[in-house]
């Protein structure tokens, strides 16, 4: 677990992000896992692999993003990214970094909250 | 008379063996729209939706997690040159599978067809691999039925509608437009509403709409014509219904349609008329599953056209961030165009034109779809730089190919054992130079005011599908005449955007309700003239 962490934050690296947002991406995993034993089987050499030296999570970031371009993608790369495109982006902890609201249907929206405050350029006209 | 599990109103339900109902395939712009006029001129109604009935207070306000819910995810395939084929392999198109079906997650842009995008092989003449066709109807013909679509849907800046106000993202876009020399700017004609109108309040910006508007602002067959057609007592909404098979008898009229229902049971509706509206893979998919022996190539496909001329538009996006926030997802999704590229000037280097629209994702969307497959240090910092990220969508008339469809995958089957549609697209060149000069477009719009970085995005899963039955005056070359009327079987209609013969650059809902408007007042007097 505590290498796809690592290789999920290496692939998507939000530096003030915790851990626990990355490891959305293991638990994801592991239920795919239990569904499919091929995917199992994936995962587990995947793993294997990154972890052939020293462990993953202990390399320095510069050969982490080495060793994850090396297997860019396999298989087990891909389900690693695409997994992690869903989970890391999905997270209110990210949308609260990136600056991302989010639903606001129970505030009453964002019509008196700022859906037209930008004040950088003009008012457009309204044209025809 | 039964209840619906919402408990608000009893429906009728028709008897299988009623040889006198219509039955209509498909709850979206063009099914749910047909069903209601039908209703309301005192058919009898039997509407086949494959989705479940979702009330839009139930919509999630979460990109993926919507998806889930709302989209149609049964197992399709694809093959081609297109980029979708390697990205999305399994998700060709972004429609949904629910009453009131892509209306549900549709942003409301509304752009009437020009004159001479109903005939493109006049205006064009002939262009190499393409299948190009004039359609048998022009403007004047469809003319009457948009104003009656546009007061139905409610579109702003027609019937008196006050226009949507600018929002941020419609700034940024809007002011960049003026300043490269665009003339055609505006926040657009679009179906929801900007002041309580017919029963359906304002909307308050609350920034989702491809994941369903939870306040019924937006116009949708969910909550407009199923409810109101439900209220005339002449409509049976059967959901979690899959039709699977149109039948027919010994001289080729259509008898009626087998569907598997929410428990799994192979159930035969009867039937005086069908109206096929699935949306484009999956109407061409179930006429194609129709085969018999009297029909060895698919229902109404004496011509060979079922499946074939599929259109998505020509589509992209492009993204731009810039030093000061711009919080693009804050208010109405798609409120705004820029028209001036939308005319057809072949100097540009290709014929045909394309609009500029307004288009935000949330970071859950715009992670997968800004450069699929990309990561890293890079695309991590520019996903933090989402706030300051305003976005636009391209949209333009693609050419039809007769290489371009919809076939049957026999070697993958779906959960009710039927062969999947495989969806096959390359795109022509003239699609490909188009989109250059869009993509440039857009660009140029971001540049003057001040982008700091632009983001060429390709096109995503598309939501408008087209053409995979199409209109024609002569049999040979389409599979429906001018009302939708398949020339092949007399009692067989088509009603969703597959009829369209060619896609122009607009949106294709308002145009598809103005054709089912037309289609229900044909089918109306053909029943008075006891023709049907």
């Amino acid at each position: 677990m505590a290498t796809i962490t690592a290789a999920a934050r290496a692939i998507y690296p939000h530096d003030a992000l915790p851990d626990d947002v990355y490891a959305r991406v293991g638990e994801k995993l592991a239920e795919a896992a239990c569904e499919d034993p091929g995917t199992e089987r994936t995962i587990e050499d995947g793993v294997s692999a990154l972890n052939g030296g020293r462990p993953f999570a202990d390399l320095p970031a510069d050969e982490q993003l080495e060793a994850l371009k090396a297997i860019e993608g396999s298989d087990f790369f891909e389900l690693v990214r695409s997994t992690a495109v869903v989970e890391v982006y999905s997270d209110q902890r990210t949308w609260q970094l990136v600056g991302y609201e989010g639903p606001s249907f129970d505030k009453g929206g964002y019509l008196d909250r700022g859906f037209n405050d930008l004040d950088w350029l003009p008012d457009p006209e309204a044209g025809a | 008379m039964s209840v619906q599990p919402d408990g608000r109103r009893p429906v009728n339900r028709f008897a299988a063996y009623d040889t006198d109902v219509i039955v209509v395939i498909g709850s979206g712009a063009g099914g749910g729209t047909v069903a209601n006029e039908l209703c309301q001129r005192g058919a009898k109604v039997v509407l086949i939706e494959a989705g479940r009935r979702h009330q839009p207070e139930d919509f999630i306000n979460d990109e993926w997690a919507s998806l889930n819910q709302l989209a149609w995810l049964d197992e399709r395939t694809t093959s081609g040159s297109w980029r979708i084929a390697r990205e999305f392999p399994n998700l060709p198109a972004w429609t949904c599978k629910t009453v009131g079906g892509t209306t549900v997650h549709w942003a409301g842009c509304c752009p009437r067809f020009k004159e001479w995008e109903f005939r493109i092989r006049s205006e064009h003449g002939p262009v190499g691999g393409a299948s190009l066709l004039d359609w048998p109807i022009g403007l004047s013909d469809l003319e009457p039925y948009y104003e009656a679509a546009e007061d139905r849907l409610g579109v702003t800046r027609t019937n008196g509608i006050p226009a949507p106000p600018a929002n941020n993202n419609f700034k940024v876009m809007g002011n960049g437009a003026r300043r490269v020399g665009y003339t055609g700017v505006s926040t657009g004609r679009m179906a929801f509403n900007t002041v309580p109108r017919d029963g359906r309040p304002a909307t308050i910006q609350d920034g989702f709409n491809y994941q369903g508007d939870k306040q019924r602002a937006h116009w949708s067959t969910l909550t407009t014509e199923i409810p109101r057609a439900e209220k005339t007592g002449r409509l049976d909404l059967r959901p979690s219904a899959m039709a699977i098979r149109i039948e027919h008898d010994g001289s080729g009229t259509v008898t009626g349609v087998v569907y598997v229902d929410a428990e799994g049971n192979e159930q035969r509706q009867k039937a005086r008329v069908v109206c096929v509206a699935c949306n484009a893979i999956e109407t061409a998919r179930l006429l194609l599953n129709s085969a018999s022996s009297l029909f060895p190539d698919g229902l109404a496909n004496s011509s060979g056209q079922v499946g074939r001329n599929y259109m998505r538009h020509v589509t992209g996006a492009v993204f731009a961030t810039f030093d000061k926030p711009v919080r693009m997802y804050r208010g109405e999704t798609m409120a705004g165009i820029v028209t001036d590229e939308s005319r057809n000037d072949p100097r540009r280097g290709f014929v045909g034109g394309y609009y500029l629209q307004l288009h935000s994702l949330g970071p859950s969307f715009l992670a997968t779809f800004l450069n699929p497959g990309a990561w890293g240090r890079d695309f991590a910092e520019i996903m933090e730089q989402y706030d300051h990220m305003a976005g636009m969508f391209l949209v333009g008339e693609d050419l039809p190919q007769q290489g371009n469809r919809v076939t049957l995958n026999r070697d993958v089957r779906d959960q009710f054992g039927q062969p999947v549609p495989n969806v096959h697209v390359d795109d022509h060149p003239n699609d490909a130079a188009m989109r250059e000069h869009a993509y440039a477009a857009g660009e140029s719009v971001y540049d003057a005011v001040g982008a700091l970085r632009t983001f060429r995005v390709p096109p995503y899963p598309a939501s408008h599908n087209l053409g995979t039955a199409r209109m024609s005056a002569r049999p040979e070359d389409g599979v429906v005449n001018e009302f939708g009327r398949a020339h092949d079987v007399p009692n067989l209609f088509v009603s969703d955007g597959s009829v369209m013969t060619t896609g122009a650059a607009a949106n294709p809902t308002l145009t598809i309700v103005a054709l089912a408007l037309r289609q229900a007042d044909h089918i109306e007097q053909q029943l008075k003239a006891g023709a049907l």
